[in-house]
């Protein structure tokens, strides 16, 4: 389980104020693609243009995994990672039928598709916390303010912002 | 999903460079016809960059002489950059331009704004738009990604901002992105706004006012395509080395006082800070939280630049300091750094430091005292009507107080209003800015027509040149120094950094340097232009200040790095870095994978500003004499050290610059070599034509001729303490 928690989560503006500079869903999109765009991103900025104290929305990793569940070609097209836990899309193997979508319990779904990149149709799009990738989540690597980070903690917060005592205490 | 990828970008057969970056297209969307039509972008670029640089060449072809901001002809013309929507950081800003209303004279005018509408209109697959024409009855422009489509917007017509943002996302989806104009706009207000989210604003230029002529209450898109920068590594290196990023935490901080340093007064209250707009790496715009609203109980956030302290206090202007324009590269403080007060440690073993610390305090005038939910109110009222803080807050409201406090308004009705005239009262704040917004009596009529042209129906002598006897300048010691009730600059805007008024503490090779700047331009050019030279010129422009070549070559460079920062697409407060000289080069290269060095750069600056010009010289008659006489006023004005500017002196100020521009020093006109240098024959050829072409004099011109009347310096010498 090293390097990676259990989500990502959003701290509360007493710890730090998301900018809105959507650096998170850029950079998913930029390290993972190599493009931008709302479509292909898997952690994205709720937008509150009068407020500007925004909500930022990504997969839970929800112990239950109905995406999982939903996938009629899982551990092949939607795998679990037998080490760390972490649910995430095989894109050679997915077929594109958006059911991972439909059956993710959050609104907007946590699942998006997007145009393949290497052959005609489409690809389930979900976070997989970066994984292999040694440096952890790039969304948290390129936040400007650390208002996001990793939890162990399954349990999701109906306010969605985590405390000031669950961020980094350095 | 996606309705293109980015090898559709690369397969566009008009890429015929392999451009990354941009997506392609151009709308042009005509309200009078209801017709779409498609502009490829890859004919402009490289030779224009993007932004502002091919708006002001679809500008020079489109726009003829005699179009004014409320006729049909007049055009808004709105660009992104190459690096919007990819992640480099500044990149999600963008740029308009158009036929300004609130310019005095209506002159072609331009606008960068925040947010997240470009980015987002690029998603849709569109590099810009051109909107031209007028509707008939009110519309909003509905951009679903290749759909464009012009609807009946009569539900809309007559909402505030934030009510016209929010019902548009109620109607087509929180996923759109809008900007609107509020009541200001829709009655040709000529300072009204174009928002979008929170206070991202082009403010000058009243292009509200335009929107509002051609009907059009708001453009909304949703894009779910992308965007394909050229260079991951570059665009990774650029993020983490623009201005270095603090990656830490930025709380909200609960504040117990306000107010610019050394004039700071008790307020409760909670802020934060934020982005301007997505792939930035900074936060430089502080959020105020839960202020007072002038609507209703319900409380909102507001968004703090620089103007909006005035709204707070104005018992002393904001002062400035010597590192603050002459930076070493060792003590460089970036805009953004300041304004999100991220002040980087000092470092101490510059050998300037102490020179550079020198600060100087901003002048007493006691406009009006501390309170903090009043200047909410004031911030709530430009943002809900739609229409420019900057004039309301830095001329209108100090211009009433004025005026108030020399008793020049006696016997005209409270100006409209139901309470006595008082800046300071927020109740009467309301009314009269109800007024103009809703162009409600006389007065707000005459108001409506913003505060240059509602001086000169007032009566200019009296409104504009009368001398408010309060100021007294701290640099001096508490010295009473003129200052006229009314702070106006060249080409009917306010006054900004130049050495009077609103800070105005500045010294005066910094305030000559922003006076030329804002005079060569066609409204407050400080947006993008604020000056700054390496701190090695500091002590020589000091002693001579109207000739120093050094100031001379910065004034070059900082006008063409607005032009460079407004195509490439950054921001103010991001560039130019003088620690990084190719920044915005490597920008462009990072998003577009085309070498653009910094030589190609400043050539086509260089020609965006001959193009502007040009504009200027064959749309609105700009010459050497119209735009020194814009001016001259501004800088007979004392600054805080009770000087002002010498006429022989500033004319050859003015000829080293034109000089150095490949000007005419008699008519301030570009020669047929300037033009074909920037390889602009086709526009040189135009201006022949026109008989807007000079020739090059046998001996150099300098029959400077007398300086214009200013009533104000006349005033001055009739009063009792004036020293000459």
């Amino acid at each position: 389980m090293e390097g990676y928690g259990n989500h990502i989560v959003q701290y509360s503006p007493e710890y730090s104020l998301c900018a809105g500079c959507e650096a998170c869903s850029i950079m998913c999109g930029l390290t993972h693609e190599g493009f931008t765009g709302p479509g292909n991103c898997r952690i994205r900025l709720k937008l509150a243009r009068r407020s500007l104290i925004h909500e930022i929305l990504s997969c839970q990793q929800c112990d239950d995994h109905p995406c999982y569940e939903a996938c009629p070609l899982k551990d092949d097209a939607m795998c679990i990672d037998a080490d760390t836990g972490i649910v995430y899309v095989n894109e050679d193997s997915c077929i594109g039928c958006g059911r991972c979508m439909k059956a993710c319990k959050f609104t907007p779904s946590r699942i998006s598709l997007r145009r393949s990149n290497v052959k005609r149709g489409t690809k389930a799009v979900k976070c997989d916390l970066c994984r292999g990738n040694p440096d952890g989540p790039q969304c948290i690597k390129y936040c400007q303010v650390v208002c996001i980070g990793l939890s162990d903690d399954s349990v999701l917060r109906e306010d969605g912002w985590w405390p000031k005592s669950a961020a980094p205490q350095d | 999903m996606p309705h293109y990828s980015k090898q559709d970008i690369l397969d566009n057969p008009n890429n015929t460079q392999g451009f990354l970056g941009f997506v392609g297209k151009i709308a042009r969307i005509n309200l009078s016809t209801g017709e779409v039509s498609v502009i490829d972008t890859y004919q402009f670029v490289p030779k224009y960059v993007g932004g502002r640089m091919i708006i002001n060449r679809i500008a020079w072809d489109e726009l003829p002489p005699g179009t004014g901001p409320f006729d049909e002809g007049n055009k808004f013309i709105y660009m992104t950059g190459p690096t919007t929507g990819t992640g480099i950081p500044a990149g999600g800003r963008s740029e308009a331009c158009a036929i300004g209303a609130s310019n005095n004279p209506e002159q072609y005018s331009w606008g960068n704004i925040g947010g997240w509408f470009a980015t987002e209109l690029k998603y849709a697959g569109w590099d810009g738009f051109i909107v031209e024409g007028k509707a008939q009855s009110p519309v909003i422009i509905k951009i679903k990604n290749e759909k464009i489509e012009i609807l009946p917007a009569g539900d809309l017509w007559g909402t505030r901002v934030h009510q016209a943002q929010e019902a548009i996302a109620q109607k087509y989806g929180e996923e759109y992105k809008s900007m609107v104009i509020g009541p200001a706009g829709e009655n040709l207000v000529r300072i009204a706004s174009i928002t979008h989210a929170n206070d991202c604003c082009f403010s000058k230029g009243g292009f509200g006012a335009v929107w509002g002529s051609k009907k059009l209450k708001a453009i909304t898109v949703c894009g779910t395509g992308v965007v394909a920068p050229a260079d991951l590594d570059k665009l990774i290196y650029l993020r983490t080395h623009m201005n270095q990023p603090g990656m830490r935490p930025s709380p909200v901080l609960h504040k117990t006082v306000c107010g610019i340093p050394g004039s700071e007064f008790p307020a409760v209250y909670d802020r934060g800070n934020v982005a301007c707009s997505p792939g930035c790496n900074q936060h430089c715009n502080a959020l105020l939280i839960n202020g007072v609203s002038a609507f209703g109980p319900e409380r909102q956030n507001h968004i703090e630049k620089c103007v909006s302290m005035g709204t707070f206090d104005y018992r002393t202007d904001i002062g400035s300091s010597v590192g603050q324009f002459w930076p070493t590269k060792q003590n460089y403080c970036a805009p953004c750094k300041m304004l999100g007060q991220e002040f980087p440690v000092p470092d101490f073993s510059d050998p300037h430091f102490e020179e550079q610390a020198q600060g100087f305090p901003g002048d007493t005038y006691d406009l009006w005292q501390p309170d903090y939910d009043r200047g909410t109110i004031i911030n709530d009222l430009c943002n809900e009507y739609g229409i420019d803080k900057w004039e309301v807050v830095i001329w209108m409201c100090t211009w009433l107080s004025m005026c108030q406090k020399e008793g020049l308004f006696e016997g005209m009705d409270n100006l409209g209003c139901s309470r006595p005239v008082d800046a300071s009262d927020a109740e009467f704040m309301k009314e009269f800015i109800g007024n103009l917004v809703y162009r409600r009596g006389y007065y707000g009529n005459i108001f409506a027509e913003g505060m240059s042209r509602a001086i000169r129906t007032l009566g200019y002598e009296k409104f504009s040149e009368s001398i408010f006897h309060n100021r007294h300048s701290r640099i001096l010691g508490g010295k009473r120094t003129d200052i006229p009730v009314s702070w106006e600059a060249a080409n009917g805007q306010s006054v900004h950094w130049q050495g009077r008024g609103f800070q105005g503490a500045i010294e005066k090779p910094t305030w000559l340097a922003m006076n030329i700047n804002n005079m060569m331009n066609t409204r407050d050019a400080q947006t993008v232009e604020h000056f700054h030279a390496g701190f090695e010129h500091h002590a020589p422009a000091l002693a001579d200040p109207y000739h120093y070549q050094g100031v001379i070559d910065a004034i070059i460079h900082i006008q063409n790095y607005a032009d460079i920062k407004d195509s490439v697409m950054s921001c103010e407060w991001q560039s130019p870095d003088p620690r990084w000289p190719e920044m915005e080069s490597v920008m462009y290269q990072a998003a577009t994978g085309y070498p653009m060095t910094p030589e190609e750069l400043m050539e086509a600056a260089f020609r965006s500003k001959l193009l502007f010009r040009a504009f200027l010289i064959r749309n609105h008659g700009r010459t050497r004499q119209s735009e020194i006489a814009s001016i001259w006023r501004t800088i007979s004005i004392p600054d805080s050290w009770n000087e002002v500017a010498d006429w022989k002196s500033w004319n050859e100020m003015v000829d080293l610059v034109y000089e150095a521009r490949g000007f005419d020093l008699e008519t301030g006109w570009p020669y047929r070599e300037t033009y074909e240098k920037y390889g602009l024959e086709d526009v040189a050829d135009e201006m022949e034509r026109l008989g807007l072409l000079p020739t090059r004099p046998a001996e150099r011109w300098s029959d400077y001729g007398e300086p214009p009347f200013v009533l104000f310096s006349e005033l001055r010498k009739l009063e009792p303490d004036y020293e000459g």
